[in-house]
């Protein structure tokens, strides 16, 4: 293993995103429990050999459920950040492209008023006017989280502009669209996927705590904000039934955060763009 | 300084004025008419067609829902601006003097989480940065990164198990007072405190590599005094970081108000979403807005106000 700063943060981190995916993508085809089935007989039973994490107050499996929401919740959290990725890296170019024009003025001028909105807040303004479900919560992600990948990749086009490579292109009439493309965009994919590794544990906490208060996905369709949610009428008495989704709810997010630690080391080594 | 804060403050006021139109066009893009929640369906079995189409036109215009966007938009802002937020569909009572009623509960929890997660945040930050390099320092790094993975509701759910229901040191149930505070604010202010720490060590580190500490320290001044000097100009960096913390402190505080009954805004907004009462979320989300960029704009005053550079580079700037 080479000795380069935040090699083992990221191995460490890529390792356990690893060990998490494999059964969680692999559920359907591991031969678990129903995640729906019920049980009356088992209700609320505690961690035992037949069922690792205890069941749930239907006596459905709390392993299983917990396998199959994983994918729900990785899936739409990794689509929702990546479409608003694709959002800010497009729009933030542009405006770091055409800085001074009025699509950059009136883009920061947007930007600003969605910063007054913490992600929260909107979050149960939408599901409070739209109805609750993952997908409106999604929605309100894709709506508001775009605005830091654009900033970041506008700030990183500008500073690239300035450079005499840049400035060369230019006088040579290579379109701006190609110099876009070829020379400053690719500037910015190291420290947004920092940004995006980050973003996505951020992401899944939020998720969890709104799904937590009940605003995200319904039951019975098993998710771990949902679960959350389920299981915390019977909290006090049955601590184990939230046991399963937070415990992976940590680790997957530990491991974005040691991802994103490596990453940051190995790509930014001395921090010029601060995260 | 003055033409800049001014200039700070017009932006705001453009920032709140484009985020009430943000907050207006979203309701009115929700499915199902306000004037025939407010009635009920119960009304609409109830009573024959024409009454109910004559109430409903009554509802509306109370409710000034009649004539053209534009001019709904200005009777609305008009009213905001008279410190009017609509009455609350649910309890029929003012919520400009709900959320008043709620305002101090949410403030005095997220002033008291800030006020332990600086304290903790400048303490171990501060040994951390001493000792950098140690395995104190190394476990500090851990535990931070273990802490900002935790969802914030799992921790309060922990500490309310092992302190109120294994230790009996903590009681749910009595009166909101400061014996009810503690907890929930110490939740929230474990929440902020890994990234609180990591800025404060890495401002120390920083400030303790500058000119100015190696010849203090070279000159025989004690280390203690001289961490002292260094430590006033972290805490100066850190202003940004306090100010985003209570901003997050404010949202954040629905779960932990939901978790430990705490009788804030946030439970507020969530007995909102529940019975679909549009005025109260949408006060609700007035409110915080209004808090988010006013902390915005006294972390900007603060900053010209400490940090006298600021002001100096402007004007020599303005001289060349």
């Amino acid at each position: 293993m080479n000795s380069r700063r935040g090699s083992h943060t990221l191995v460490f981190g890529m390792v356990m995103l690893v060990l998490l995916a494999v059964p969680i993508f692999a559920a359907p085809w591991l031969s678990l429990d129903d995640p729906l089935a019920m049980n009356a007989g088992a209700r609320l039973a505690r961690p035992s050999l037949e069922h690792p994490l205890g069941t749930d107050r239907f006596g459905r499996d709390l392993l299983t459920r917990t396998l199959h929401g994983g994918r729900t919740t990785l899936l739409s959290c990794g689509l929702a950040l990546g479409s608003a990725l694709a959002v800010g890296m497009l729009l933030g170019a542009l405006a770091g492209m055409f800085h001074g024009s009025w699509f950059d003025i009136v883009l920061m001028r947007i930007i600003d008023v969605l910063l007054a909105f913490p992600f929260m807040v909107f979050a149960m303004v939408i599901a409070a006017l739209f109805g609750t479900s993952l997908f409106h919560l999604l929605l309100a992600v894709v709506i508001l989280w775009w605005v830091n990948f654009a900033r970041l990749t506008r700030s990183i086009v500008l500073n690239t502009r300035k450079s005499t490579s840049v400035d060369a292109a230019f006088v040579l009439g290579i379109s701006p669209l190609r110099i876009l493309l070829k020379e400053l965009l690719p500037q910015a994919f190291g420290p947004v996927l920092v940004l995006a590794t980050f973003e996505l544990g951020h992401l899944i906490l939020a998720i969890a705590a709104l799904s937590f208060l009940g605003l995200g996905s319904q039951p019975p369709s098993p998710e771990w904000g949902s679960m959350l949610a389920d299981g915390r009428a019977h909290f006090m008495t049955t601590p184990h039934v939230l046991l399963g989704p937070a415990l992976f709810i940590v680790l997957t997010v530990l491991a974005f955060n040691c991802i994103g630690e490596g990453l940051r080391d190995r790509i930014d080594p001395y921090e010029k763009h601060r995260i | 300084m003055g033409r800049r804060l001014l200039l700070t403050f017009l932006q705001t006021l453009m920032t709140v004025f484009a985020a009430s139109i943000v907050l207006f066009a979203l309701i009115r893009l929700a499915p199902g008419d306000p004037a025939k929640l407010l009635i009920g369906r119960t009304m609409e079995i109830a009573l024959d067609e024409r009454t109910y189409a004559k109430m409903l036109g009554e509802m509306r215009t109370e409710m000034g829902l009649t004539g053209s966007w534009f001019s709904q938009y200005l009777s609305w802002a008009g009213s905001l601006l008279r410190m009017d937020l609509g009455t609350s569909f649910y309890t029929q009572r003012a919520v400009a003097a709900e959320i008043g009623e709620r305002l101090p509960a949410t403030f005095l929890l997220a002033g008291t989480a800030l006020l332990i997660q600086v304290g903790i945040g400048l303490l171990i930050g501060m040994l951390s940065a001493l000792h950098a390099g140690t395995l104190l320092d190394t476990l500090v790094r851990l535990g931070c990164v273990l802490l900002a993975s935790v969802p914030g509701f799992v921790i309060g759910l922990l500490l309310l198990l092992a302190l109120a229901v294994k230790l009996e040191l903590y009681a749910i149930g009595s009166e909101a007072g400061l014996s009810r505070l503690w907890l929930p604010a110490l939740t929230l202010g474990l929440l902020g405190a890994p990234q609180m720490i990591r800025v404060v060590r890495a401002n120390l580190l920083s400030e303790l590599g500058q000119v100015y500490v190696q010849s203090a320290l070279s000159r025989g001044l004690g280390t203690r005094r001289v961490v002292g000097h260094a430590m006033r100009n972290v805490l100066l960096s850190t202003i940004t970081l306090i100010g985003l913390s209570l901003t997050a402190s404010i949202s954040g505080a629905v779960v932990i108000e939901s978790i430990f009954a705490w009788p804030g805004l946030g439970e507020y907004a969530l007995n909102g979403i529940l019975h679909k009462d549009y005025p109260a979320l949408q006060g609700y989300a007035l409110v915080t807005v209004l808090s988010v960029v006013g902390i915005h704009l006294t972390v900007e005053a603060l900053y010209v106000w400490l940090d006298p550079r600021i002001t100096r580079r402007k004007k020599e700037a303005a001289h060349e």
